[in-house]
Parts: structure tokens; sequence; C-alpha cells
């Protein structure tokens, strides 16, 4: 068994896809890991694989004419996932992709298929529920600024919603697990960017303020539920308990 | 400054707390992209921001602009005989208020209704001063939710609804007779005027624009046999005598398709529920009231209200049948082509003769049940005269609709997931939409397990009953009626493994079965899961 250490990134994990194909010892024989996520076995090589742009390009380019752009949005919501196993799910799952080329995103009896599926639909629902429960704050200098502490990486994916939503604003989402940030300024692009634990902090404490909309919104949020339809695990069903870390209203 | 938040603080906790009883709380139905100088976008599929603590979806903000009322509605908490503190917003300070919280992701727009301040009109005209602000000051493109104030002049409602991305007409209750019982103010044709204008404004300008004049449905309930959005049901109305306009009323709206659907619930006109044919498609529209107006600088054209009208009624303030319920619906969505139409569990709040005492508890499961019964309509191609009858006016306590519905009519399965069509994959309980169309899609290409369907999202605890998979089923159970309806109602898997391989019956139990001489049998669970015992 070989065993191909990528680095978490899209193009870490495509690089790998790459190197595993190209050196071609059968695909039963071959398995991607992420570097800072193994588990070491005793009867395996190990082989690092530094990301290479040309490399990633074309694992990336090749999906998206030989299968669909749909199975290449689906592989990138995959490779944002949390989960240890998936850089190999995306490499099995290429391999039916090429086999089947487009309608391999139908065959859902493939377990190859169904394991990038269902790690897909989880990043995608995660994404989706940041989408709603983002709380920005406004800071002193007009900058929107909203912290989440997601499990998959969503910031490239809720981004564009907010870039598309508030054209015209200053806004920085700021992601504290990878501390990560998309950053936004008014009328133009949205970029990412790493930003340390520390620097997110010392920008807040320098440009923080109490908000006076922000005590609108408990007031609305504490007369919008009716006491007699009362219903706390509804409730958590909808909104877990995680989320409301950074929510104002739970503040 | 501060002490005008004080203020603002005391206004929103009444009016939003005079406004929690309505419950179209949806921001869904129209895609909306952001533009460079304004603010907001919108998503079709609808985005909740948070969960109340009775966990119903906050989505908009939902305020009146104001709770003073000239009405007297007994089972209104702001009628005009209620001695409840009174405020009201300027035009202003709503916009403010939903701008600011919508730039902090806190909501999705804005859902406006109103006390009657006045006259109907006059607080129409107000509503309208929110909202052209709101797309027109403050270039908001975000999502509004408008209500129809029954009796305001048409031509506030026809501008009103240019503006607005849904509007909505309070039934509030299902018959005319509860209607002038409960709300002696309002009457039924009042209601339904408004909302046959409405109709027949997002018709018209929606064919203005191109588009069929219903309102899009979800994916394949157009084509379905039985269903209440077939083509064909509209078609027919439309080719009338003057082939396809939709101006001049070709006679009646048809109701009923083919009758050849799967359960052959033969398409009947709603008996007895007194609502009346609302006025021909379009027939408000002509005359130039300005559905095609010529875009102004810098503002898309957009048509009457694209997400469509809704409207709700209240479950439990009067003595009507989950059937009649489930026939107003159905007429609504057929001949007023309604998005969505909501329920509310009425809560005791005025004390009167006419109502429930006040402090009971509100008919959550009833409710719920008809929500469920809703969606069998609008996703599934049910009809509600296939749930229930005269006979059987109300839904069953132990079982969902679609589970009931299948006991009763077992003469339909097993369904062959292999082969099934789209349709009788979407009746087997613990088959959903999204699942119906995974195994449609995956089925072409090669065969399906058990666990397979189970990645796809079937609840297989329900629908291994009615379901074979290559000839054969998941376990051995006879298709009996009473077997499997016990076999629904407790989901515990032992005791399904017992009821399928012996005879039926119940663990001792030391207080149920106190006072019977003998053990239940098996006619009992079915009378019980009927409702009769």
């Amino acid at each position: 068994m070989r065993i191909f250490l990528c680095e978490d990134s899209l193009e870490g994990i495509f690089t790998g896809i790459y190197d595993a194909w190209a050196q071609d010892p059968g695909h039963g024989h071959v398995r991607l890991s992420l570097k800072d996520q193994y588990e070491p076995e005793l009867f395996a090589e190990y082989e690092e694989i530094e990301p290479d742009d040309g490399k990633s390009e074309k694992v990336a380019r090749s999906i998206q004419r030989k299968i669909s752009g749909e199975a290449f949005r689906v592989v990138c919501r995959a490779a944002f996932s949390a989960r240890p196993e998936r850089a190999d799910a995306i490499y099995r799952f290429l391999i039916e992709g090429f086999r089947y080329g487009g309608r391999v995103l139908r065959l859902l009896q493939e377990p190859a298929v169904a394991e990038v599926f269902a790690l897909s639909r989880k990043v995608a629902n995660e994404a989706h529920q940041y989408l709603e429960f983002i709380r920005f704050e406004q800071l002193a200098n007009g900058v929107l600024f909203a912290s989440i502490s997601p499990k998959s990486r969503v910031i490239m994916l809720v981004a564009p919603h907010f870039a598309d939503r508030f054209p015209d604003e200053n806004w920085v989402i700021y992601d504290d697990v990878r501390e990560e940030a998309a950053i936004h300024g008014a009328g133009e692009d949205w970029i990412t960017a790493k930003i340390p634990k520390d620097q997110a902090d010392a920008f807040l404490e320098a440009y923080g303020s109490s908000d006076h909309y922000e005590d609108l919104w408990k007031t609305f949020f504490h007369s919008i539920g009716i006491r007699e339809r009362e219903n706390p695990n509804c409730q958590r069903n909808f909104l877990p308990v995680w989320y409301r870390k950074h929510m104002t209203e739970f503040l | 400054m501060r002490s005008g938040f004080v203020e603002l603080e005391e206004k929103l906790r009444i009016l939003s707390d005079a406004a929690k009883y309505d419950v179209a709380c949806t921001s869904s139905g129209v895609d909306r992209a952001g533009k460079k100088g304004s603010i907001g976008n919108s998503m079709a599929a609808g985005i909740c921001h948070s969960f109340a603590s009775d966990g119903r979806c906050i989505s908009l903000l939902k305020i009146l602009l104001t709770n003073h009322c000239i009405y007297d509605c007994k089972y209104c908490l702001n009628r005009r005989s209620n001695d409840v503190k009174r405020a009201a917003f300027t035009p202003d300070e709503v916009c403010t208020l939903t701008i600011e919280f919508y730039r902090r992701n806190h909501i999705e727009g804005l859902f406006l209704s109103s006390g009657v301040f006045r006259s109907p009109t006059y607080t129409m005209e107000q509503i309208y001063e929110v909202v052209w602000k709101l797309r027109r000051v403050h270039r908001f493109r975000g999502y509004v939710h408008v209500k129809a104030i029954p009796g305001a002049d048409d031509a506030v409602l026809d501008e009103v609804g240019l503006l607005a991305d849904r509007m909505s007409v309070n039934l509030e209750l299902p018959t005319a007779d509860s209607l002038r019982t409960l709300a002696p103010h309002k009457n039924r044709d009042s209601i339904l005027k408004p909302m046959s204008r409405i109709r027949n404004q997002i018709a018209a300008s929606r064919q203005s624009m191109g588009q069929t004049a219903r309102l899009e449905r979800a994916w394949g309930v157009k084509g379905m046999s039985n269903g209440l959005f077939t083509e064909d049901e509209y078609q027919r109305r439309l080719e009338g005598e003057d082939g396809f306009r939709l101006e001049g009323g070709g006679g009646v709206f048809i109701p009923g398709g083919s009758g050849s659907g799967i359960a052959g619930g033969s398409p009947v006109s709603e008996p007895g529920i007194g609502m009346p044919e609302p006025e021909p498609w379009g027939a408000g529209s002509r005359g130039g009231t300005g559905v095609l107006r010529p875009p102004e600088r810098g503002l898309d054209i957009r048509t009457f209200a694209p997400a469509g009208q809704s409207t709700q009624m209240i479950v439990g303030a009067t003595p009507e049948s989950d059937y009649h319920m489930m026939m107003v619906t159905q007429a609504l969505y057929r001949q007023y082509d309604l998005k969505r139409v909501f329920f509310s569990a009425y809560i005791g709040l005025n004390e009167d003769a006419a109502l429930p005492a006040p402090g009971s508890p509100p008919p959550l499961l009833r409710e719920h049940r008809l929500y469920q019964a809703d969606w069998l309509l609008r996703f599934y191609g049910f009809r509600a005269e296939e749930l229930l009858s005269e006979e059987r006016p109300n839904f069953n306590v132990l079982l969902d609709p679609k589970c009931e519905w299948a006991v009763r009519h077992l003469e339909y399965f097993p369904v062959e997931v292999m082969s099934a069509d789209y349709e009788m994959l979407l009746r087997v309980p613990g088959i959903g939409a999204k699942s119906a169309r995974r195994i449609y899609n995956a089925r072409r290409f090669g065969s399906l397990d058990f666990p397979d369907l189970k990645r796809m999202g079937v609840v297989l605890k329900r629908a291994h009953y009615f379901i074979t998979l290559g000839g054969k089923q998941m376990f051995p159970v006879r298709l009996e009626e009473n077997r499997i309806t016990a076999g629904l109602i407790d989901d515990n898997r032992k005791k399904n493994w017992e009821l399928s391989h012996g005879e039926c019956y119940r663990q001792l139990n030391l207080f149920d079965d106190m006072k019977l001489q003998e053990a239940p049998g098996a006619e009992d669970f079915q009378k019980a899961a009927a409702g009769q015992l």
C-alpha cells in the first residue's frame, strides 16, 4: 500500500490525486491521506506531496471537462469538509467519475459516489446555515464584522452570497477556527486572508463599540416568541446550540 | 439619541408582540441578485435567520405598522374593545429598522401588517409609503411581504403589489358563518375580492413578462395525473371561446382534471364550503392599471408580487372539521392560485362566549396534521378528497395523513421501487420528494438495494411495509391493515418484529389495562388508529 500525504487544501488534494494517478501502482494499492490528520500504519510506504499549481490546475480542468461543472462543485465542497477521509473519498469518486462521465452524480448506489455526495451535502448544509446564522456587528469605523466557528471550511461558500447582498459595505467574516477571513471592501471583490487570532482581537478591540440595534434585535427576538407554544426542543433542532456562540440574540 | 432608542424599543416590543400571531414568516419564492448601489438580494429557497423560543422561524421583521384598530374581531388581541397598549411606527422608523437589521444579517426583509387605522384605504396608503421608501429611497432589494387590508382601494393595492414580493390576505376562518360570528366587521366577499384581484394582477403581469399565468410549483407537480396544479386544468380554462387570451371571462374555472388519477379520487367541485368562484382571470387587469409600466431609470422591471400570494386560517376557534379546512385549502390553491395556505393554532387570549375558553391549550397536533396534508397537496399530488371525507372528517392523532392513506389503500402496495413511476414512489410513506427523485435518477443505471435506499434518504422504518426491491420485501411482512398500522404507530423495532411474526398482542401494562376485561385485539388497534376509540 502506498499512502500519499497531501496538504490540507484544494491544491494539495488535487496534486495528491494527480501524483497517485500518474504513478499508477493500481487504484487498489494507493490511498490518499492528509498530512496533519492521519494515523501511521506499519506496512505502508509514505510519500509526501508538495502542492503544485500546475498539477492541481490540470486535475480541476479535467474534472470540469470530462465529468461536469456540477461534479467539480461537489468535489470542492467535499474538500472543504473537516473529515479526515475526504482526500481519499474524492480520489475514489474521481475514479468512478472518469469512468462514467457526467451521469456519475446520479449513481448513488456506487459507494464512492454516495460517500462524496454525503460529504458535500453536509458541507453545503452547514454553509447554508451560516448564511442564516452569521451575525454582523457594526464597528465604530462602519465595518461589519462577523466571527464564526464552523466545522467545515465554509468561508469560501458564504462569502459570494454576502458580496452579492452587500456590494457597498465593508465587511469581514472571520473564521476563528482556521484563523482565516473573507474581506470585502465597498464596491470591490472579496478576498480571503490568513489573519492570526490576536490580530483579529486587536482589530475588534480598536474599533469595537456598543450597538443599539443589537439591543433592539434582542427585544424583537424575545417578544416574537409565543409563550403558549414554547418548544425548546424544536428550537434546538433548527438552531443547534453550537451555532449560538456568536449569535447576538443568545449572547 | 439614547431616549429615541428607548421609545423605539418600546414601540418595537408592542408592535412585534402584536404581530406574533401571524404565521407566514417565509422569505421564499423569489430569486433576485444584488446590485451595485443597492442593498440586498433574495433567494428562492428562503432563508430563516433565527428560531424563536417556540421553534418558529424568524425570517422577516414581522411587525404591525400600528395596533390601533377600528374593528372588533373576537379572536384578535388588538380588537377595539381590548385594553392593550397601543403604538404606531412612522414609515421612516420601519425603514430604518429594516435596513439596520438587514445589514447585520438578522433578517431577510420586512413582513408588514397593520391594524386598521381610520379606514382600510388610509392604512394601505401608510403601508405603501413604507414599501415605497424602502425600495426607492433605501434601494432595498431584499424580501418584502405585505398584508393586503380587505376593503382598501384597488389602486393602492396595485401599487403596493408592484413593490412587494408577496402579498397576503388573511382568510382567518374557513366558513362565512364563522366569520360572521367572530369577525362582525368583515365578510367573506370583502376578503375574497382583494384575493382575486391580486391573483389576476399576478397572472396578467406574469404573462406580460412571457411567463405562465400560474405560479411555478414544485418539480414534477404540474405533470401529476391527479394533482391540483396540472396544466390541462388550466389550459381548458384558458382555451375557452376567446382562445388564448386572459381578458374576457370564458365562463367558470372548471374544477377537476382527467379523473383517471391514481387513487380514483374523482375530481369534484368542493361541496358546501361556500367558496364562490373568483372573478375570471385577468378581469382586474384591463384599463392599464400599470402592471407593465416602463422601467424607470436604474430600476428593474418587476412582476406583480413575484413570490405569489398566501393566506392564513385559524385552527380550533370554530367547529369546522379538518375535512372542511382541507377542502377550502384546496379550493384556494385551485381557484386563487395561492402559493401557500398557512394554519395557525388558536391561542385563547380573549374571553368570549363564541370562543374556546382562554388558557385552553392551542391545538398544535391538529395544526401539524393540517400542514402535513398541505404538503401532500402541494408536493405529492394528493387531493383533499383522498385524505378525508364527510364520514371521516378529521385526521388521525396517531398516524400522519400519508401513512393513513397508505394503510387504507393497500391495494396499491407493495410498490416495486425499481419500476414504479415517480407519482407512485411519492405516495409511499417514508419516501419524500428528494429521495423519490434520487431513486428515479439512480435506478436508470443499475439495481439498488435497501442500504442504498437508506443512503438516499428513504425512511425504511415506514417505507419497508410498502415496497419491494427486485421483488423482495425487506422483512417478510404480510400486507394487512391492522399489523401495518400497529407497526407504524409503534416504531419500536422489537415490537414491530413481534407484530410481524405472531399474533397481534401488547406488552402487559399496569395502568392502561386495569379496567379492561380482555386483552385488546387486532380490531381495537385498528379502531384506535382510526380514531374510533
